[in-house]
This record gives C-alpha cells, structure tokens and sequence, in this order.
C-alpha cells in the first residue's frame, strides 16, 4: 500500500512540472521570432508576420526580423506580407515560444509585369511610365529646339540632317519615312524651304502625348514607307485650361485652352520672323527676304462618354523666304543651259507656301470588349517656287480615311481589324507652260493579332492588303513581331516583315507607273531596363528589292542633284534597282546614377548599299555616315533653377560624287570629312505671380565647325565648292509664359 | 415574440461589442501609427491596420486606415519602386473603402487625391501632369460635397509647400491654404474614429513652419 502510495505520489510528482507547465502555456502568451527573408537571402525590411485569422503580427525590421506574441496554440499558419513581395506563409505548430522561423518571399515587381515587344522601336509616353523617352524629353533635348523629328534625331537608326529635311533611317532616303498624326499620314511634314536649308518639322512636342519611333518592322497598320514610320498621337482632353504666350528669335506667339468639364477647345496664333535670328548668326546663304509666316490652329476635343472620344483640329499656316543660292552651272564652260550659266554665282530662289491641315477622329471603348477608331483627314498644300524669274508651282492635297475595330478576346488575346484608304494628287507647273501631276488612290486592309500566352511571352502576326490604283497593282505585306522575357529585367524581341512603297513622287509626277518597291526587315533586339536605366541592342538586316533605277535614253554622267527633274522624253524607269542595309545600334540611357542627372548615348554602326534612281553602280548613299553618334545631357542645377542641356553628335565621313569617279571601283567612293556638332541650352525657369515663365538660351554647333555635307561640281567637273548647312554657330532665345490657374480665389 | 426580442437584443449587444472591439482596436493602432515618428513603428503599426482590416473585413473605415497609411508610407519611404508599391495597396484598399460605403464621399476623394499627390512625389518631372490633374480634380470634387472638408485645404497646402518655388510652389503661396484648414480644424469636433479626422497636427506644423518663413 505504501509502496502504491508512493509509487502514485511519485507519478505525480513527475507529472506535476508537465501539468503546470501545460496550465501556463495555456495561458500566458507565446513569443514568435524569425526571419523574412527574398529568394537570395536578402532580409525585406516592413514586412509584415502575422498568425492566419488574427490580429497578432509583428513588422521586420532593417535585419528582417520579427518577434511578436500571441495567445494562439496549436496548429497556424503563420503569414507574411510586403508591398513588393508576393504574399507567403507557412503552418507551424505553437506550443510556447519560437525563435527560429524562416519565411522566404518572392519579389512580386518584375515577375508579373507583361512583356512588351521593343524590336524596331522606341516609345515615348506620357502615360506609361517605362518608356525610353517622354514628350518632355523632346523639348528639353538641346539642339532639337523642341522639334519633334529633331529630336528623333539622337536615337539610334537615323543620320544626321544638315541640308535635307526628314528622317533618314537605316539606309532609307526621307521619302522612305511616313511620318503620322492620329494614324493619318501627314503629306508636309516640314515647312517648305529652298533647297539645301532645313527646315522645322509642323510638329512641336507638346502637342502630343504618345510619341512612337519606329525604325523597322512596325505594325500592319501601317504601310507605304520602306523604313520608318513616326507616329505621334494628339492629346486627349488638355490638363487644365491655360493661357501661354511666347517671344523669341524667330517670332511670337500665343494659345489658350479652354475647358470645360467634358470637352475643350485650344486654339493658336503666331507670326515668324527670322531676322533677329539670321542676323545675329552669320548665314552662308544671303536670304534677300528672311524667312516670315503666320499661322493659326484650332481644336475641340468632347468626350461624349467615359471611354469615347472626338478630336477636331485645323491647322493653318503661310511662309515665305527668298535665298540667294549658289548657281550650280555658273562655272560651267561646257554648254548647258546657257540663261542659267550667265545667271552668275547665285540664283535667287523664292519660296512661298501655303499649307492647310484637317483631322477629326474619333474612338471608343464599348465596355471590356471592343474598341473602335475612326478618322479622317485633309490636306492641301500650295508652295510657289520662283527660280531666278522662272516659277514653279507645286499643289499636293490629300485626303484619307481610316476605320479599325479591335476585339479584345480576353486580356491575353485580342484581334485589331482596319480599312485605310487614301487619295492623294500632286501636280508641277514649270514656267506655267510645262506641267506634271499624278493622282493615287491606295486602299489597304489589316489584321493584327496580339497574343500573349503567358505573361514572358507575346506574338504579334499582322497581314496587310495593299492597292494601288495607279500603279494597278495589289499586294500582301505580311508582318511578325515577338518578345520573350529573359529575366526580371531583361528581354529578347524579334520583328520583321514586308514593306511595299510607291515610287517616288518625282517619277509618278513624270507619268512613270513602275511597280512598288519592296523592303524585308529582319530585326532582333536585346533590352534591360532596371530603376531608371536603360540598355539596348539591336542588330537588323534589310534587303531591298525592286527599286526604282532610271534609264536614260542618252549618253548621260551621273547627275547628283536630289532636286533634278524627271524627265520622260529623256528617261525610262524600272523596278530592278535594290539594296541592303544591315547593321548594329546601341543605346544606353541612365537617369539614376547622379542626381538630376539623364544622359544618353546611342551609337549606330551601318552598312548598306543600293543601286537605285540614277545610280551608275551600288554604292553607299551619299546621306549615309557609317558610324554615327550622339551624347545627350540634361543637368538640373536646383539652386539656380536652370536646366542645362548639351547635344554631342559625331558621325563618320559621308560619301560624295567626284566626276572623275565614274567606274564601279570608284562610283561615290569620296568622303567628306567628319560630322561634328555640339549644342547647348540653357532653360531658367521662375514663377512670376501665377504665370510660369520659362527663359531659355540654346547655342547650336558651339564650337562653330565647318561641317561639310558633300561637294557640287560644275559641270565641267573644273570647279567644285562645299555644300555647306545655312548656318554654322547659331544663337537662339526666347521666353515662354503659361498661366494655368484662373480662379481667383479656391479658399 | 419573446424569442424575437431576446435575439435581437443578443445581437445588437453582440455587434456593439464588435463595434466596440473594432473601434478600440483601430483607434488605439491608427493613433499610434498619427503620433509616431519613427518610420520603422509607422510601418509596424500600418501593418496592424492592415491586420485589422483583415479582421473586420466589412468595416469601409477600417480598408480607408489601411489606403491612408500606406499613402503616408509612400512620402516616407525613398526607394522609388517601395514608394510605387505602396501607392498600389493604397488605391486597392481606397477601392474596398468606396466598395463597402457603395458610393464616393469627400473623404474617398481626399483620399484619392493624396494618392495622387503621392504617385507625383515619386517622379514629379514625369508624372505632374498626369497626377496633378487627378489631384486637383480629385480634390474638387471633395469641395463640391464638403466645402468645409479641412483636409482639402491641407492637401492643397502640402502640395504648394513641398513644389519648388520655380513652379510657383514654397511657404508663401501654401501659408492662406493652411490658415483655411487651421479655421476648419477648430470647428472639427468628431470624436468617432470610424469618421476619417486626421491631419490637425500635421496642419499645424506646416503652419508653424510658413509663419517662420513670414518673419525672416
């Protein structure tokens, strides 16, 4: 009995501790410690650690460690979360104090994010905020003066400009480039000028809220350009209404907008000047009537419903310039035109232009599912050459349609549909006795699909129908684009397609109706993108079919004048010219590594060859620059409240035609020497009462280099002189006033 | 009927010792998280609200904390990505809040604003136009159902302050936009926590803050 007693009391002296301690534990709190930790063992600071279905948590700190306690027992789950990191959570088993959880969250940032297809171009934004380049990126780029197609200009792909207008790009001459406005086709793209001066493009950044460069392989959208196409899209509803006023060296202006709460109105009205400018610099050119114009715009914007919206816009504008140009057959002893020879060293050459621009748009979201787009547009444009006392007159109108419907299957899959047709004529008049003039009608059809599978992963196929009906002549341009998410931050995108172009305007004004030229792209593209710094790398390969090469009837040397007239009494056409272009481009922009610092660098490396137009053998084109480079630099120095800005470009030698190179070992194998320019500007910017004002300063080719685009020969091949940009060092400046805020009192 | 009434009164006590629960709770953790600052406890106590809001999933105020601290967390917090991020669990928490009150008030609309006021901080060269929009319209709205509302005239107030002076911004042109909020402060006498009420103190600094400026 005592021995049971004992051995009873003995029992429950040993079971004793494990009651009390099982009747503490029952209820005093536990104390949980551990660990959050991302895929490489890196602690996450903040996150928060909680038991599933309560309120017991703790937050890590800097090392990643939480500690909280809870009254909870038994089997939970314990949870972590963190803005940035996918949710993550393990079940553990609480029967007193923890301290040795460990929780492993994935980064949720990069992993989910779609993958965009970036082959062939460059986007700017204001609404997505990864893009390369934003609108504002464009005003501030020195050099550009707040330029549009400048601007473009310091992306890879393109060549230098210094006496031709457009965009030149991989390989492809200006005509080759569309450039488009709410998906119509602008026909002057740039102010008319004389030969040899470039001009502005109509475009300034502002007016626009999307800008899209594509140098190759772009959408089935999109045809008629062999290269490139520019699309820049107007802005929607404006911000706020604004009043803002301008004065610089090439004139003054002013634009308001009004609005209201679903619809607004702007509207413009300037008046240029160049004298201030021309005379501070020192021209190369004596313009006898300094560039003047004037124009005006209007635009009313409704949103009848949340996801509809109707844009109506006109613009009008006049110019006129007179230019003293040097005389390409004053030096000639062989006889060609003999009143032009004794016209002396310079021809006067008297521009005047009219140009008068309509589009009305309209689109809408009908729920999740479809979207349409629909838009029409004018154009009419009426430039008046006189050479020395010769006129020539020039009127182009154009007049387009577009309709496109996209299904949207589901957020992965959806389907893009349009019609596109457009009319367009251009007639010449020489000396009001000798006239050309065509007229072109163009309908296309197009289908695109984008398809994204999983999220790394997406395709793009596209058809388009094309016809002419000039050329009487149909044709299928297929397109393909792809991009594959490679990591994080990297990724791999693939386009390519097929490109059909008329000839161009100059041959069918001749009553020439070859077939459509033809391009084939190929373009792969690397890009990484991380907090603010871009990388990319893109290498293409183009081939060129179907040029257009002239035949002459008569003997005839090569004549380099890109103004020449087409001549059918003297000239045959056909479409066995061709080409290629391949080469390699790089681009690298930072915006993160110095504060208030974003730089950029692209490189471009090409290599082509054509035979087209009156090409004697393949060569490289004289717009070409094989190595072509630019440095662009934008410092904001707070203190001062002024933004510094500098341009750097470099571009090899281009190639020009020496007449005593006429062989096929030799045929434009001459270079100029090197392209340099350096600009410059400076933007100080203050608020005076309510309106914000903004000075700036630009100094274009700062180091006044001679920069030289190619040489003309006389026609006896005796005498040659430089083809020389207007301007060497040129100063601009000019002031900006905007006031946006109108209530008199909000408090 | 007895039976009716018994329930009933078991019920209504029931949810106002929920009521009371959440209430304590959400007071006792947003207070916290409005007078402390240290970052690494605001963020530890936004994780609570969170917490909360989990808890008392149906409550819009509980979801409208949540939004508000972790709008407040984006102007504390420098890595850009975190500050984009947390401005994410923002605008979905703000959501849930307009989703459980089945409609806009003028505290959503102040609220939304601040979000917006914050996605601008993060890059104001890219981003002002685009939010700044947003902000103001936002805000507007809130003036059109409560003129009276003091945390418009505070938002307005901050978002002036903290814009460099070259854009119009600075002490000067913020000071009338606190004095309004400090007169419509004085007249705020809500005491129930689930009746969004913050943003005295941080009125009152600013001010303080302007007024030195106005002596120099």
């Amino acid at each position: 009995m005592e021995n049971y007693l004992h051995t009873r009391n003995f029992k429950t002296i040993l079971l004793l501790p494990l009651f009390l301690f099982g009747a503490v534990a029952s209820w005093a709190d536990s104390t949980i410690k551990g660990k959050v930790t991302d895929e490489k063992g890196k602690p996450i600071r903040g996150a928060s650690v909680y038991i599933e279905n309560t309120i017991d948590g703790g937050t890590t700190d800097s090392l990643g460690v939480f500690k909280f306690s809870t009254s909870e027992k038994g089997r939970q789950t314990i949870i972590t979360t963190d803005v940035g990191h996918e949710t993550a959570g393990k079940p553990i088993e609480i029967n007193g104090d923890i301290d040795d959880i460990v929780l492993k969250m994935k980064s949720a940032n990069h992993s989910l994010e779609q993958v965009t297809i970036t082959a062939g171009s460059f986007e700017a934004s204001n609404d997505k905020d990864k893009t390369v380049l934003k609108p504002l990126d464009i005003v501030t780029t020195a050099g550009a003066n707040a330029d549009v197609v400048k601007a473009i200009q310091t992306l890879p792909g393109t060549q230098q400009t210094g006496t031709d207008n457009g965009l030149f790009v991989r390989g492809g001459d200006a005509s080759e480039a569309a450039i488009v406005v709410d998906e119509m086709i602008v026909q002057n793209a740039f102010i008319s000028g004389p030969p040899g001066v470039t001009t502005r493009s109509r475009f300034g950044a502002f007016q626009f809220q999307g800008v899209s460069f594509s140098s190759g392989g772009y959408s089935a959208r999109y045809g008629q350009a062999l290269s490139s196409v520019l699309e820049l899209q107007s802005l929607d509803l404006p911000d706020k209404s604004t009043v803002n006023l301008g004065l610089n060296m090439a004139g003054v202006y002013a634009s308001g907008t009004k609005l209201w709460k679903n619809s607004s109105i702007d509207g413009g009205v300037n008046y240029n000047n160049l004298s201030p400018f021309y005379g501070l610099a020192s021209s190369n050119f004596k313009f006898y009537d300094v560039p003047t114009g004037g124009g005006a715009n209007v635009r009313y914007v409704w949103k009848p419903n949340k996801n509809g919206i109707l844009k109506i816009a006109a613009n009008g504008t006049y110019s006129i310039s007179g230019i003293a140009l040097p005389n390409p057959y004053a030096y000639d002893t062989v006889s060609t035109d003999a009143y032009l020879r004794n016209m002396g060293d310079t021809i006067n050459y008297k521009t005047t232009d009219q140009n008068f621009y309509s589009n009305l748009s309209y689109r809408q979201m009908f729920g999740t599912k479809y979207s349409l787009y629909t838009a029409a547009s004018f154009s009419y444009n009426k430039t008046n050459f006189d050479l020395g006392i010769i006129p020539i007159n020039r009127d182009d109108n154009r007049e387009q349609f577009r309709i496109e419907g996209k299904d949207y299957f589901n957020s992965r899959l959806n389907l893009l549909a349009g019609i596109e047709l457009q009319h367009f004529g251009v007639s010449k008049s020489f000396n009001d006795t000798f006239n050309q003039s065509f007229t072109e009608t163009q309908s296309a059809a197009y289908l695109e699909l984008e398809w994204s599978p999983v999220k790394w992963l997406a395709f793009r196929p596209g058809l388009r129908f094309e016809n002419s009906a000039l050329l009487n002549e149909s044709a299928l341009a297929p397109r393909f684009s792809m991009a594959i998410k490679t990591s994080d931050y990297s990724q791999v995108s693939l386009a390519g397609g097929i490109f059909y172009q008329d000839a161009d305007y100059a041959y069918l004004l001749a009553g020439f109706k070859p077939q459509f030229q033809e391009a084939i792209h190929y373009i792969a593209n690397w890009q990484w993108n991380k907090d603010d710094r871009t990388l990319r790398i893109e290498g293409y390969y183009k081939d060129y079919a179907h040029l257009i090469l002239e035949n002459y009837l008569y003997p005839q040397s090569f004549d380099p004048n890109l103004y020449r007239i087409i001549l059918p009494g003297t000239e045959t056409v056909n479409n066995s010219g061709h080409g290629y272009a391949e080469g390699l481009e790089l681009f690298w922009r930072d915006k993160k590594s110095i504060k208030n610092l974003d730089y950029w660098i692209s490189y471009s490396y090409i290599d082509t060859k054509r035979l087209y137009a009156n090409y004697l053998y393949e060569a490289t084109p004289t717009f070409i620059a094989d190595h072509n480079l630019n440095l662009v630099g934008k410092y904001f120095i707070d203190k001062w409240q002024t933004n510094i800005s500098a341009t750097y470009t470099f571009a090899t030698g281009r190639p020009y035609f020496n007449p005593a190179h006429i062989d096929a070992n030799n045929f434009l194998s001459d270079k100029t020497p090197d392209f340099q320019n350096l600009a410059v500007t400076f933007a100080y910017l203050h608020t005076f009462g309510k309106w914000f004002t903004v000075f700036y300063l630009s100094v274009d080719n700062i180091t006044n280099q001679h920069n030289i685009f190619g040489y003309r020969y006389s026609y006896d091949g005796l005498t040659r002189y430089p083809i020389v940009p207007a301007l060497y060092r040129s100063v601009f400046l000019g002031v900006n006033m905007s006031l946006t805020q109108f209530k008199k009192d909000e408090l | 009927m007895k039976k009716f009434i018994l329930i009933a009164t078991a019920l209504i006590s029931f949810t106002s010792i929920h009521a009371q629960d959440f209430k304590a709770s959400l007071e006792k953790t947003f207070t916290a998280f409005d007078t402390s600052w240290d970052l690494q406890k605001k963020v530890d106590q936004s994780n609570k609200l969170a917490l909360i809001a989990k808890k008392w999933d149906k409550e819009w105020s509980a979801h409208y904390y949540v939004a508000f601290s972790n709008a407040m967390l984006s102007f504390l917090e420098k890595d850009e990505n975190k500050r984009d991020a947390y401005l994410d669990e923002a605008d979905k928490e703000k959501d849930e809040a307009v989703h459980l009150l089945g409609k806009e008030n003028d505290e959503t609309y102040v609220l939304a604003a601040m979000i917006a006021n914050g996605r601008l901080a993060v890059k104001p060269a890219s981003r002002f136009q685009k939010y700044g929009k947003i902000f103001d319209d936002d805000l507007d709205k809130a003036k059109e159902m409560n003129p009276n509302n003091p945390r418009i005239y505070l938002l307005i107030g901050n978002s002036k302050f903290y814009k460099p002076k070259m854009f119009g911004g600075g002490k000067k042109p913020a000071l009338p936009y606190y004095e309004k909020a400090a007169e419509l402060y004085a007249k705020e006498n809500v005491t129930d926590i689930t009746i969004p009420h913050w943003g005295k103190n941080q009125n009152e600094f600013h001010l303080q803050e302007c007024k030195k400026e106005d002596k120099e």
